[in-house]
Formats: structure tokens, sequence, C-alpha cells
């Protein structure tokens, strides 16, 4: 009697552990596939163009490291900005892309020969179903590269690999930058659609790639110098790492433990 | 004119060297024996390329006093050019300060031409260092002190590490007569042109955000101007000494490519950087030194060592060469190669139209 009322609380127990799991798995796990860049919804009026904007507490952050580009020019391995914070949102309409990162000089002029600015980009496909080599694409395989100067410009280029940018006529692309405690914080928002020819568009089914680039001015580091990402995404495909199909998963790992579990008991308890 | 004695004769000429891929390569020739530092052809450059929007601390054409810190300062120690004549691997090199160019100061000409006031004429800044600042100084003790003007210009150089160092192709040479120009559509102000040529001759531009350089008055040449004349550069048209050969180094029966490849009397500036410019230079004379109770004594003045330091090695040669034809005209004869650095015909000085019915 009393083994068989201990096994019945150990029962218990055991169920309500899983059912635990089951429903806390697929957030505690921080099932976020290694380099993906959640895009978390929220709403226009929250301002997500601005960085400071309360909004983008509740955005999930990836810190994304950086690694000196492979580049001819001179002195290339040479290069100061090691990791770049990364958060993504949309609204409806647009796409927004928040990056942040440490540099003790906000180099906002380039007005003498030794001065540089200080810079980001990000680099997206032209076609988003086919990864492009990541070093500014190829020939066959164009990228779209927004690229921000802390002069407050904000280019938006078209480019066939290294060397090859050329820019578009009218930049889609909006920026609002931030220099605060010794960070950048630069937010650049984008339509998601886009029919515009070798404009890439985010009205996609699938997974979009995304990569980053830091340039330091002080270091006197442009073009090829500069610290890069490898290839992120932006998971806008249904695939199996997709939030949705996650969830169910889990839910169906659970339930099936879960059943597992009960039927078990029961064998145990008519013994 | 006789040629009798001339030197060993390439007259043939396959023996010019051109890029790979230029038709003919534009050269100039300029004896610095003539220059009187007036900076006439440095002012007839800028009024005509380099006033204003952006392009005011920019010297496209500078002459500076030799020896001397140049302009931008120290320039021949700032790296660029290639590590030998293999061209295979440049030097590193190093973007100038901007006070190293001197800033275009402005100066208080309202105040002393128009309100009548009796300071004298000084910048409206203190400035430190600008172009032509050891101006006259040159070398030496008095009374064999010395010096002499040295006139540049971008060499258009045959193997130009400018081109190379560019990430975006931006610099090209290009086809038709090798003149190295900066696509300013292309140009993203990366600078690496700048640290990659020796002779510091690719200015950044901050207004336009690009980098931009002596064009060798391209639309003159090219016959650009009202009535479509052809006019060789404004720095060489301008001086008043007319000490500036322009034609193509490949014209065989152009005097530029009898100093060059034939009488081999005019001179790179410092070869050693292996860029093979296409300006060359009839290095300087000076009287010999003086003994302290001013008797002439056979002693070079311009110590041959910085000769050869500026123009390299072959410079003893071309001064020797020039030396003996001198002498030979002392003596009553004719020397060919007298006569071209003599000639005053602008016909022959400019040659500039041989190749245009190619
Ligand atoms: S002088 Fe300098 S800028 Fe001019 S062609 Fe040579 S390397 Fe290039
Ligand atoms: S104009 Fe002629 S003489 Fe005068 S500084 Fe220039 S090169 Fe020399």
């Amino acid at each position: 009697m009393s083994e068989r009322r201990a096994a019945a609380v150990g029962a218990v127990v055991v169920v309500a552990l899983l059912l635990a799991a089951a429903v806390a798995g697929p957030t505690a796990v921080s099932a976020r596939p290694a380099n993906e860049i959640p895009v978390q919804s929220v709403a226009a009026d929250e301002q997500p163009q601005r960085p400071t904007s309360e909004t983008w507490d509740t955005v999930p952050s990836v810190s994304v490291p950086l690694t000196s580009a492979p580049s001819g020019v001179p002195n290339a391995s040479d290069t100061s900005v090691e990791s770049v914070r990364v958060q993504s949102a949309q609204t409806d309409e647009r796409l927004y892309l928040r990056l942040s990162w440490a540099d003790g000089t906000a180099d906002r002029n380039a007005s003498s020969p030794r001065a540089f600015l200080d810079a980001a980009a990000v680099q997206v496909p032209v076609n988003t179903s086919v990864r492009p080599p990541i070093s500014m694409g190829s020939t066959r395989n164009l990228v779209n590269v927004w690229y921000w100067s802390a002069d407050g410009e904000t280019e938006e280029l078209l480019a066939g690999g290294p060397g090859s940018t050329t820019e578009f006529d009218q930049a889609a692309v909006e920026t609002t930058a931030r220099y605060d405690d010794g960070r950048w914080t630069v937010v650049m928002s984008r339509p998601l659609d886009s029919d515009a020819a070798n404009r890439t568009s985010f009205a996609v089914d699938n997974n979009v790639d995304v990569a980053f680039a830091v340039w330091n001015g002080s270091e006197m580091e442009r073009s090829g110098r500069k610290s890069v990402s490898e290839w992120y995404y932006f998971p806008f495909g249904p695939g199996p790492q997709g939030p949705p199909y996650e969830s169910i998963l889990w839910a169906v790992a659970g339930l099936a433990i879960v059943g597992v579990a009960l039927v078990t008991i029961e064998a145990v308890r008519k013994n | 004119m006789s040629t009798d004695d001339g030197p060993a004769a390439q007259a043939d000429g396959d023996g010019v060297d051109l890029a790979d891929g230029v038709d003919h390569q534009v050269a100039m020739v300029m004896d610095l024996n003539k220059c009187i530092g007036c900076q006439t052809c440095t002012v007839a450059c800028k009024s005509l390329w380099t006033e204003g929007g952006g392009r005011d601390y920019m010297y496209w054409n500078n002459v500076e006093t030799k020896p001397g810190k140049g302009y931008p300062r120290d320039w021949e120690d700032s790296g660029g050019g290639w590590k030998d004549a293999e061209h295979t691997e440049r030097k590193p090199g190093d973007i100038p300060e901007q006070a190293d160019y001197g800033d275009a100061w402005s100066f208080n000409h309202e105040e002393v031409m128009y309100n009548g006031g009796d300071q004298p004429l000084r910048p409206d800044s203190d400035p430190e260092w600008g172009p032509n600042w050891d101006e006259d100084q040159g070398a030496g003790e008095y009374p064999n002190s010395y010096y002499f003007y040295l006139p540049r210009i971008c060499n258009h150089c045959t193997h130009p590490s400018c081109v190379e160092a560019c990430p975006r192709k931006a610099i090209y040479k290009r086809e038709e007569d090798g003149i190295v120009l900066i696509d300013q559509e292309r140009c993203r102000g990366y600078r690496y042109c700048v640290e990659g040529c020796p002779y510091k001759k690719v200015y950044y531009n901050a207004t336009q955000k690009t980098s931009e350089k002596c064009i060798f008055c391209y639309p003159r040449i090219e016959g650009e101007g009202p009535d479509g004349e052809t006019f060789a550069p404004a720095c060489a048209e301008d001086c008043p000494p007319q000490l500036r050969l322009v034609g193509f180094l490949d014209d065989e029966q152009g005097p530029i490519h009898k100093l060059v490849e034939e009488y081999e009397v005019a001179l790179p500036l410092h070869p050693e950087y292996q860029t093979q410019p296409n300006v060359y230079y009839i290095p300087p004379f000076a009287p010999p030194q003086h003994s302290e109770d001013g008797e002439t004594v056979d002693v070079d003045r311009i110590p041959r060592n910085y000769l050869e330091e500026l123009f390299g090695e072959r410079v003893h040669d071309a001064l020797d060469t020039i030396e003996k034809e001198r002498d030979k005209v002392n003596r009553g004869g004719d020397s060919e190669l007298l006569d071209m650095l003599t000639d005053t015909n602008p016909a022959r000085k400019y040659r500039l139209e041989v190749f245009d019915d190619e």
C-alpha cells in the first residue's frame, strides 16, 4: 500500500514536470537557431525609427560577432569593432533594424585628408532565395547594401562583388542615429515590399539572409578595411525553424510524453 | 644641325616602354636650369582647375625649393610606390596631415585694401607651415649655399601605384595617351591613391568627398577650347622662361624622345619609387663653389650625391653629357642637344598633334 502510494505520488510529480516542460519549452530553451535575427511585430506609433524608442526594450537582441573582412587593401586585418548588437522589428509596412556598437569617438566628418567617418552597413541579397558570396555578392548574385555614415548620410547601394557598388537613384532606406555614452545606435528602416528593379523585397515566404559591417573612422577604417559578420537571416520563411512550427512540435512532443507517462502510471497502478 | 656626335642611338625607337594597353604616352621635360620660381605655372593651374569647391589647399602644380621639405611637407618620406621593378608589390604609404599641406589662408585684404588700415597684409590665422614655407632656404653655408626650384605635377606614370591602390578601379590610365585620371563618379574618397602615390600628387577634396589630381589639361590638348585649337597644359604655356617641353614619349621625331631615350639627359624624379614617371627633368647646374676669399674652386656647388638622391645614378652621365656638349658649343661646334634645350619655337616645343591622324 505504501509502495503503491509512493509510486502514484511519484507519477503525479513526473506528469507535472513534463507538462511544465512542454509549456515552457519553446521559451526557456531559447530555441532561436544560431544566426537568426528574429523580427518582432511592433506598432508604428511606438516610433521604432527612434533609436531610443521604448519599443526596442521588448525586442530580442542578437549579439553578432565581427571580424576583419578579407580584403586586399592595406592593413585590412587591422579593425577595431568586435561585435554589434542587432535587433529587428516590423510594422505592417516597414522593416526596422537597430544596430548598436561601442566606439569611443563619434567621427562625424571627413573634413581633412586623414579624417574618415564612422559607418555601418547592412547587406541583403537581391534574390532572397539564393545566398550570395558574403563579400558583397557577385555579378550573378547581387546584393543591396544600406550604408550609413556618421555625417548623417545613408546610401542604398547595389553591388556585385567587392569594389562594385553603385548607388540607387533614390534611396528607400531611412536612418536615424544616436551617439551616446561611447555607443552608436542606428536604426535603419525600409518598406517591407519593393517592386523596384534589384531592390530586395521582404514580403516573401522564405528566410532572408542579412550581414553586417561596421567601420571606425578614427582608426582610418574605410572600404575593405572593416569589421564584418557572417550571414545571418530574418526568419520570414515557413521552415521548421519558424516559431509557429517550433511551438507545435514542442506541444506534440509534450503530449506524447504525457500520454506515455499516463499509460505507464496506469500499468503501475494495475500492478 | 649635327647629329654625328649623338649618343648610342636607339633611333629605331622600339625601346620606348609604354604601359600595357596604352597607345601613346604624354610626357613633359622640364629644364630645371631655367626655373626662376615665379609660380606662374602654379597660379595658371590653380586658376584653371583648383579654385574653390574644396580645392583651395590643393596645388596640382607646385614649385618647391630643393633642398627643402616640399609640398606636402616631407612628401619624400611618405611612402607609396612599388617595392621593386617587378611592380607586383606596393610599398605602404601615408596620407599627409592637413597641416603638412598647409591651409588655404584668408587674408586681411578688406582692411588693408579698402578700409584704409595701416597694418601689414597677413593671414587671419597664425599659420606655422604652408607651401613654400622654406622657399629659397636651400642648404650649404655662405658663400657656398645653394638651392634650386623643382616644379612638380602628377607624373602620369607608366606604372602608376595610385591606380593599383584603388579598390574600386576609379583611377585609370587612359588608353589614347596614358593620362592618369580619377573617375569622379566611381571615387568614394577612400584615399588609397593618396597614400599610394609616392609623389603625393593625388589630393582629397573634403567638400566633394572624392580625390582629385592633375589631368594634364586634357581638354586643352584635345582642342576643347574656343576655336578648337590645341594647347599644351597651362603650366607649360604660361611659364615665362618656357622651360617645359610637352609631347609624346613615343614620338621619335620630337625633342622629348631624344632627350629621354637617346641622349638620356632628361631624368625622372626618384626613379627608385619604380612608378616610371613621364615627367622628366634636366638636372640643374650651379656655379662651382667659392673659397672664403672668393676664389672659384673646382667643387660642385650642388653636391652630386644630393642630385643622385633626387634623380638616381644616371644623373652623373646626364650632367657629363650636357657638360661635354656645352664645351663643344663653347669651342664653336654644333650640338643638337643644346639646340633642343635652347629652342624657342613653340611648334617644336609642344608636339601634341603628331598622332592625331591615327
Ligand atoms: S605621380 Fe602619383 S598620382 Fe601621378 S600617376 Fe604617378 S603615382 Fe599616380
Ligand atoms: S612658371 Fe616656369 S619658371 Fe615660373 S615657377 Fe613655374 S616652371 Fe618655374
